[in-house]
């Protein structure tokens, strides 16, 4: 099993020039085959369509989380409205300022291992599938643990048998 | 002796380690005020250049008292360290951070006034440093719940933490190494420090009261959410959060009697950082080992080696002798000289390398008066007291004075820099650099007074 049989195919991404609030709307809606069921993160692809970035509802997230809160333990002391607030001033920021930079990327040819490996090893669910040009061919969500469950599962049937 | 013949029998030799010596400490001083290149970085690479060219023994470096680390000042910074890591995470700090914001009742005067008393006093007590790291992520998110600007809090909770740090011997890093070099205990600064600061705190709050009182203003409904907040909830370890309470009231009280007890404040902060790890019953130490600012340590261990190879080459004697010209020996002159030149330098210049060189600088000042004695009666001539107190109050109180002044100011600027709210340097000055000299002209004041003057 390789990252190229698991691959959900590019139909949509970002612009660094994005709004969040473009973005958030995108991902909300964004095809997966054949449905708008959304998406989990989105590649963020420049002019000439190279991966500069990607971004996740992590990174939404971090949007809308004020810095000093990571520096205490300080989630008892928020307020209702306070995650809205800071939603309001975060929907004009571009995607650029937003996205993680350093992307976590897949060849079409990696096997499975690599591929979870890759995920294990930098904590992310959704990694961009290059192709040999280095084009983002697509995109490597959790499915990969479909595939491992079903491997489990196919392991337990023939011990059955 | 006479004045004269004194600056005639220590005439420097300017040869060739002289120069290179000199080099590598102007070098370094200027890469660390230009920021180019981190300041650990540059302190540990000239330190070992200091060594490698033969300026300084390895020996002279690591273990002669005079030339090189302060193994005082490192271990009782690690001790702090290792003691307040393991306090945090019991949540205390949050909670007197939201019960102070509480007491102000949701008021943002009454609430900057008292979080700049809570920062002093947390300043003296722990370090102004950490004070800072712990009681500003709240001062934001009180702003923010109050829907003001958090600036105005961010720059008063670093210029009280200054003011604050300068009375005790433990609060502001200069202190601690003066305190090191010169004997000093904890109760000495308690007793010639602590008053003066009291004084400059009342000053100071009547300062902000003038500067921003008439101008934070917020909605009733607003205030709710500051009432509303429970401190309890701060309180995730109820039992960690005894022990530490515990061994930060022996550690103090540790602090007041090691005079007494002839144990140097290292080593009571190391038994504290010992007791309370052995309390926590951790398993993984080096978690809470690797939370010490190991990068701040080495800054020190650093500018030790780089000040003991000036030291040795006589480049800080020749300084000292200069100092002397200008006052002329008249002791009064000297402490108001150290005192303003150690506030605008400190402002210029981390006010940790400064006083890392003032020190051995007073020290020579001291053998050229007084050639006859020697140690602790040298150290602590009743004339050369005024001074040490000068360059402890200038170097402290002189961090306010620009945005790079302190560790704390620095701090500070780049949290609110996250916080997308920039301070920009002449913005921090706007407000650090008035409070700096009302604060240094009030101990101007208070030096005269007391050691000139009425003589106690």
């Amino acid at each position: 099993m390789k990252a190229k049989d698991l691959i959900v195919p590019l139909q949509e991404y970002l612009k660094p020039e994005n709004t969040l609030k473009e973005a958030a709307n995108l991902l909300r809606i964004a095809q997966r085959g054949e449905e708008k069921i959304g998406v989990k993160a989105l590649p963020v692809l420049d002019e000439s369509r190279k991966l500069i970035g990607i971004l996740s509802i992590g990174d939404i997230l971090k949007a809308v989380y004020p810095s000093y809160m990571y520096l205490m333990e300080l989630g008892n002391f928020a307020w209702d409205g306070m995650v809205e607030t800071f939603a309001k001033k975060a929907t004009d920021k571009k995607v650029k300022e937003l996205m993680t930079r350093s992307v976590i990327t897949v060849t079409e040819n990696s096997t499975l291992m690599e591929c979870v490996d890759h995920m294990l090893k930098n904590n992310v669910k959704r990694v961009p599938v290059l192709d040999k040009e280095s084009k983002v061919s697509g995109m490597l969500y959790g499915d990969v643990f479909y595939e491992i469950t079903k491997a489990m599962l196919d392991e337990n049937t023939e011990g059955r048998k | 002796m006479t004045y004269e013949a004194v600056t005639a029998s220590t005439q420097v030799v300017m040869g060739y380690s002289f120069w290179i010596a000199t080099g590598i400490f102007l070098i370094a001083y200027a890469v660390i005020v230009s920021e180019k290149v981190h300041k650990t970085v540059v302190a540990i690479f000239a330190a070992s250049l200091m060594i490698v060219l033969k300026i300084l023994e390895q020996h002279e470096a690591f273990h002669v008292e005079e030339l090189g680390v302060d193994w005082n000042v490192i271990f009782l910074l690690i001790a702090m360290m290792l003691i307040i890591n393991l306090m945090r995470p019991s949540g205390i700090f949050e909670y007197i951070a939201i019960k102070s914001a509480k007491w102000g009742r949701g008021e943002p005067f009454r609430i900057m006034a008292i979080f700049a008393v809570v920062t002093a006093i947390l300043s003296a007590l722990l370090d102004n440093v950490t004070t800072v790291l712990l009681i500003t992520p709240v001062t934001v998110l009180i702003a923010d719940a109050l829907e003001i600007d958090p600036i105005p809090y961010l720059i008063s909770c670093a210029l009280a933490s200054n003011i604050g740090g300068t009375a005790t011997l433990i609060g502001d890093p200069p202190n601690i190494m003066i305190a090191s070099k010169a004997y000093l205990t904890f109760m000495d600064f308690i007793y010639h420090l602590t008053p003066i600061v009291i004084v400059l705190m009342v000053v100071y709050l009547l300062t902000i009261k003038v500067i921003w009182g008439g101008k934070l203003r917020t909605k009733d409904s607003l205030k709710k959410r500051i009432m509303e907040m429970d401190e309890r909830g701060a309180i995730k370890d109820p039992v960690m959060l005894k022990k530490s309470l515990f061994v930060l009231a022996l550690v103090l009280t540790g602090f007041v009697f090691h005079g007494v007890l002839h144990l140097q404040p290292a080593t009571i902060a190391l038994f504290g950082a010992g007791l309370l790890l052995l309390l926590s019953k951790t398993h993984e130490p080096h978690h809470i080992l690797s939370e010490v600012e190991w990068s701040t340590i080495f800054f020190f261990i650093g500018l030790f080696i780089i000040v003991g190879g000036v030291v040795k080459v006589g480049l800080i004697k020749w300084m000292s002798v200069q100092i002397l010209d200008l006052t002329q020996g008249n002791m009064f002159a000297t402490s108001m000289v150290v005192m303003w030149f150690s506030a605008f330098a400190s402002a210029i210049v981390d006010n940790i390398p400064y006083v890392a060189t003032m020190n051995p600088l007073v020290i020579d000042m001291a053998k050229q008066l007084w050639p006859d004695l020697s140690g602790f009666q040298l150290l602590h001539n009743p004339d050369l007291m005024p001074v040490w107190w000068s360059l402890a109050l200038g170097a402290c109180l002189g961090g306010n004075g620009s945005a790079i002044g302190a560790s704390a100011n620095v701090i500070v600027i780049g949290l609110s820099e996250k916080a997308g709210n920039k301070i920009s340097f002449m913005k921090f000055m706007a407000y650090g650099m008035p409070i700096m000299i009302i604060t240094v002209a009030i101990s101007t004041v208070y030096v005269w007074l007391r050691y000139y003057l009425i003589r106690i």
